[in-house]
């Protein structure tokens, strides 16, 4: 079919109502963008200055040195990764525990979706004596543990359903071929959720970088993660917009890098199985 | 109880079976047994007592004290409304844009899943930065938006220093943060929806209208659900843009239900009363949770719970 010149027209200003979205929802990125390589005589005018007299990168060089942004960076990559891999390998299991063979019933699956919704301040008091008692404030595995905890929820939930989506004769088949139940789920089961394993994978990674109450709560100087250095230099009289805009946006772009690498992953995976 | 219920014969494994069921779902357990339930049950206890770190007397049992304390305190129901509001701005205003959003979206060619993820930036980046961000927008003598109202006459509000302006400035952030979410979850029902089953509808002549109101929306129904039931329930925990660009002020406007109980436990160490907040709050996003989990199931199909 040949498109009019009408069809054509609406998809141009389809596409143009979209980009105008995009822009406006994209601005206060760009701001800190901008603030971000504006030289320290711009940070604060009036009227703003939309763009810098010149480039000035001496802002990344203030805050990874002077403000921790390079062990802020080092510290949330190691949280992050630590907490996604382990979410990963706790929450696969009992996603497939739950998919495939309904262990606990309702009530277990259930019981587990509450802990995602559980909010955190409610239990705060009580995980600070926990970690305390074990010695692990401020600590690695404290904030690990702590985010691995919301992470896991989250991940049964999504995986359950592709989990359940998933046709057992193929498993069956290789467990009648004598293979172990263990070797049915790693090798058949887990590469045929893989989209959605990836999905929940980034979202785990994107929350436990982000994560910032219990990391307020649970560590002082030996662990801090770039979204708790950030509040702290907002205090105060002399305020170092052009390098907190750097902090941030070191904070801000590995995880959009990571979403945009990912990204076909994210709508499939997504799909909760919720439609077929 | 397993095998009992089975209707496919897989007597012989079926032991084996749950051992290996129970076995993958053991450190989930063990996890949560130590980071859910212990936590509940020691918020539970110390609800009841008259817990104030600062006050070196040992804590006495004062029965439903806390919790009646908290059913007559204005700043308790204050926080109910600011909580609500945040419940209110996610079902009036974030899903319906999304809606729109998530449909805009889908028209696109090739290149919409790019565009939500474009889209997306506001949701993954870190609330702290998100709040850094919007203190720079919202910078009453330096701030952009500012700049431009003044050049279209609009005046200069002081945003979130004002009581009027200050919550809903909270949430046009929350807004801006979170509908791109919803697209995306929308964005990727609207995309599994059966291709063939929308233009066999427009194929038999129903308009636009017609399509969106008796079929997409029915089919959109679970994942509408879902939407609903995370963000809804998400919107219980709204805390770090409240830290950062608030702290709850000015007054006591934009302290919602669990800024209050942060400031109850964590600046005037009232363990006892925070406790007792913190378990009135899990109770009602319980029964929610329970509510909601309805409008996600389908008849014949496996529902999320």
């Amino acid at each position: 079919m040949i498109p009019t010149f009408g069809a054509s027209f609406r998809r141009g200003l389809r596409a143009f109502a979209a980009f105008l979205v995009l822009f406006v929802f994209l601005c206060p990125v760009l701001w800190m963008l901008i603030t971000a390589i504006k030289p320290p005589g711009e940070w604060l005018n009036s009227p703003p200055i939309f763009w810098p007299s010149n480039i000035d990168l001496g802002n990344f060089t203030e805050a990874l040195g002077r403000w921790g942004g390079f062990k802020g960076l080092v510290d949330s990559l190691a949280v992050a990764s630590g907490a996604t891999l382990l979410s990963l390998v706790v929450g696969v299991f009992a996603a497939y525990s739950l998919g495939r063979f309904r262990t606990g019933g309702e009530t277990l699956s259930f019981s587990i979706l509450s802990v995602l919704f559980m909010p955190p301040v409610a239990v705060a008091v009580p995980m600070y004596l926990f970690w305390r008692a074990f010695g692990l404030l401020d600590s690695f595995t404290a904030l690990i543990l702590q985010y691995t905890v919301f992470n896991v929820p989250f991940i049964c939930w999504v995986l359950k359903s592709f989990f359940e989506d998933i046709d057992p004769t193929m498993e069956e088949s290789a467990l009648v071929n004598g293979a172990t139940r263990w070797r049915a789920f790693v090798d058949i089961a887990v590469p045929l959720a893989r989209p959605a394993i990836v999905a929940v994978a980034l979202l785990s990674f994107i929350f436990s970088w982000n994560e910032f109450f219990f990391a307020v709560i649970l560590t002082r100087a030996r662990v801090t993660t770039l979204p708790v250095i950030l509040p702290t230099l907002m205090e105060g009289h002399d305020i170092r917009w052009g390098s907190i805009a750097a902090i941030a946006t070191i904070a801000a772009l590995p995880v959009i890098a990571l979403t945009f690498a990912l990204q076909r992953y994210l709508v499939r995976g997504l799909s909760f199985g919720a439609i077929r | 109880m397993h095998a009992v219920v089975r209707r496919k014969p897989a007597p012989a494994l079926s032991g084996a079976r749950r051992r290996f069921a129970w076995w993958l779902m053991a450190p989930t357990l063990a996890m949560f047994a130590a980071n859910a339930v212990f936590p509940l049950l020691y918020a539970l206890d110390v609800s009841v007592r008259n817990y104030q770190l600062l006050i070196p007397i040992p804590a006495q049992f004062v029965g439903l004290a806390n919790y009646a304390r908290v059913l007559s305190d204005p700043l308790f129901w204050s926080s109910v409304e600011v909580t609500l509001w945040f419940i209110a701005a996610v079902v009036f205003l974030q899903l319906p844009a999304a809606l729109g959003l998530a449909l805009l979206f889908n028209g696109l060619p090739r290149w919409a899943g790019i565009a939500v993820t474009v889209l997306l930036v506001p949701t993954i980046i870190a609330p702290s930065v998100v709040g850094f961000q919007w203190a720079q927008i919202y910078n009453y003598q330096f701030g952009p938006l500012n700049y431009l109202l003044g050049l279209a006459g609009l005046g200069h509000p002081v945003w979130t220093a004002s009581p009027s302006l200050a919550l809903p400035s909270l949430l046009a952030i929350d807004f801006w943060e979170w509908t791109p979410f919803l697209v995306l979850l929308l964005f990727a029902g609207l995309s599994a929806l059966p291709p063939d089953v929308l233009e066999a509808a427009r194929v038999d002549g129903s308009n636009w209208s017609q399509v969106f109101w008796r079929i997409m929306l029915p089919l959109l129904r679970p994942v509408i659900g879902i939407a609903l039931l995370l963000r809804v329930l998400m919107s219980f925990k709204t805390f770090d843009i409240i830290y950062i660009l608030t702290a709850g002020g000015p007054g006591a406007a934009t302290e919602n239900l669990a800024y209050y109980t942060y400031i109850q436990g964590f600046r005037y160490f009232n363990l006892g009363y925070a406790s007792a907040l913190a378990i009135i709050q899990l109770v009602v996003v319980a029964v929610l949770a329970k509510a909601l989990i309805g409008l996600t199931r389908r008849p014949g199909l496996a529902s999320v719970s």
